[in-house]
């Protein structure tokens, strides 16, 4: 008998791992998640532009070209800004980090493996981590919006986020989400990006009918994937019938 | 099938469990991630009274889907997770043989044995022409999930009871109901705010939710690019 095993991030107000590279707490989580790291002198923190909140004295902030243009440009088609703000301490300091939408927040420790982000999702990371974006071609094409992904590989701290909560699910056997809730995963995971079965050819209803809707990523193998429990698509569907039309003539 | 609500309560997501020969039916979009060995099978449901794919389509365009995915266990031990798309709580409520009148927007799942008639008309056609608004009626047995927006709160209703019409979830139908203005007269009503409530009667459990979906559309739809 095959068992896919689900196991939850415990959810709390406050997290914090001391597995961590940098010194963090998450507050406020799952529905208004902010990031506070407490900086040593000479310790670096970089992230998305737009995200700081608030910071201490002895903290420089210097936005740039991070790994070079050709790297940044990756980082474009993944969905991110072409800038990677970098915050320096020159002396016990804190900053705390903001992401746009509500939602939740997760931190994660790499130790040489590689984390896929989706895109938007990126929010901060340590000294020792890279970001690339990863053109996907046809298989990111295909899914148009649905999952456009950035890479982040080597030794140190990932933040990510998204709107809703974030579930974090061990995959053991297998595992299908709907590309607009995938935040983030391991890639040791196989993945393709396929129809949702219902939809496949040979049953009735065809997946153009859903404009885009109805595309899921099949993982396989082994690893971890974080969903989000909300999407803002759906979200900004449900607003559309209550803009107001346009006035013809 | 088990049932677990995560994540509360304002990003909360359902985690069903189904065992071998066990299936659920949910709204197309509901669902976020599911094991393999489910076998998933879209059908057309008739709801508001129109039946068939054309009219279905008509429907779809008309801003409400009515495709529904049933979801059926091959193997033992196979998880779903399904959310609806606005903020707010989920709730399950369990069948037994009554019938469970529910808000079109706020049904999320039922289980195989529940009946779902979308064409219920209850509170008559007219009234609500304009809204994008339409009930669901579950009669049988099992559980019936219930979204909101917002926080969700259960009311047991013995006597009278009055409920603006955005602040509906569900109710059992055995209370009693009718249609009516809030104040003593028609322009008294739109005036204050509060256009229609539903005035309930009788014994029955009643769930309402803290926020009104209409009136957050209708803040945010005025200051948005025009369609």
């Amino acid at each position: 008998m095959t068992e896919t095993s689900f196991v939850h991030a415990p959810l709390g107000k406050t997290s914090t791992s001391t597995e961590g590279k940098l010194a963090f707490e998450i507050f406020e989580r799952p529905d208004f998640s902010i990031l506070g790291v407490k900086l040593r002198a000479g310790e670096k923190v970089f992230a998305e532009p737009g995200a700081m909140a608030t910071m201490t004295p002895g903290v420089q902030m210097k936005s740039g070209f991070r790994g070079g243009f050709g790297r940044s440009v990756g980082r474009l088609f993944g969905g991110e800004s072409l800038l990677v703000n970098t915050f320096t301490a020159s002396q016990d300091s804190e900053v705390t980090l903001a992401p746009g939408p509500a939602g939740d927040m997760v931190h994660h420790r790499l130790r040489g493996g590689h984390l896929m982000l989706q895109r938007g999702a990126f929010v901060a990371h340590s000294d020792g981590i890279d970001i690339s974006g990863k053109w996907q071609g046809a298989k990111g094409f295909f899914s148009g919006q649905g999952l456009v992904l950035l890479k982040a590989s080597g030794d140190g701290d990932v933040f990510f986020n998204a709107y809703g909560a974030i579930m974090e699910i061990d995959v053991v056997d297998g595992l299908v989400v709907d590309t607009g809730y995938v935040v983030a995963f391991e890639d040791t995971l196989g993945y393709k990006v396929s129809v949702m079965p219902g939809l496949r050819p040979g049953s009735k209803i065809k997946t153009f009918l859903f404009g885009g809707e109805g595309l899921v990523v099949d993982f396989e193998g082994r690893g971890k994937v974080w969903v989000q429990t909300r999407d803002v698509g759906p979200f900004l569907r449900w607003v559309t019938p209550f803009r107001p039309q346009k006035s013809r003539g | 099938m088990r049932t677990e609500i995560l994540c509360r309560p304002a990003a909360s997501v359902a985690r069903i469990t189904l065992d071998e020969g066990e299936s659920i039916t949910c709204e197309v979009g509901a669902m976020i991630a599911m094991s393999t060995s489910l076998g998933v099978e879209t059908a057309s449901r008739k709801r508001g009274g129109g039946g068939g794919v054309l009219k279905g389509l008509k429907r779809m365009f008309a801003g409400e889907s009515f495709f529904l995915n049933h979801f059926t266990a091959k193997t033992n031990n196979q998880s779903l997770i399904i959310g609806p798309s606005l903020l707010g709580d989920i709730v399950s409520h369990k069948l037994t043989g009554g019938n469970l009148v529910v808000q079109g927007s706020s049904w999320l799942a039922s289980g195989s044995d529940v009946e779902i008639d979308a064409t219920w008309q209850g509170f008559g056609k007219a009234i609500f022409s304009g809204e994008t608004m339409f009930w669901v009626k579950c009669s049988g047995t099992g559980d019936v999930l219930l979204s909101s927006f917002g926080a969700i709160y259960e009311v047991q209703v013995d006597g009278a009871y009055t409920v603006d019409t955005g602040h509906i979830v569900a109710f059992e139908d055995t209370l009693g109901f009718s249609i009516g203005k809030s104040a003593g007269s028609w322009l008294g009503s739109f005036l204050g705010g509060e256009g229609l409530v539903c005035k309930f009667k009788g014994r029955g459990k009643l769930y309402c939710q803290s926020h009104n979906p209409p009136s957050f559309g209708k803040l945010l739809g005025p200051l948005l690019k025009a369609r």
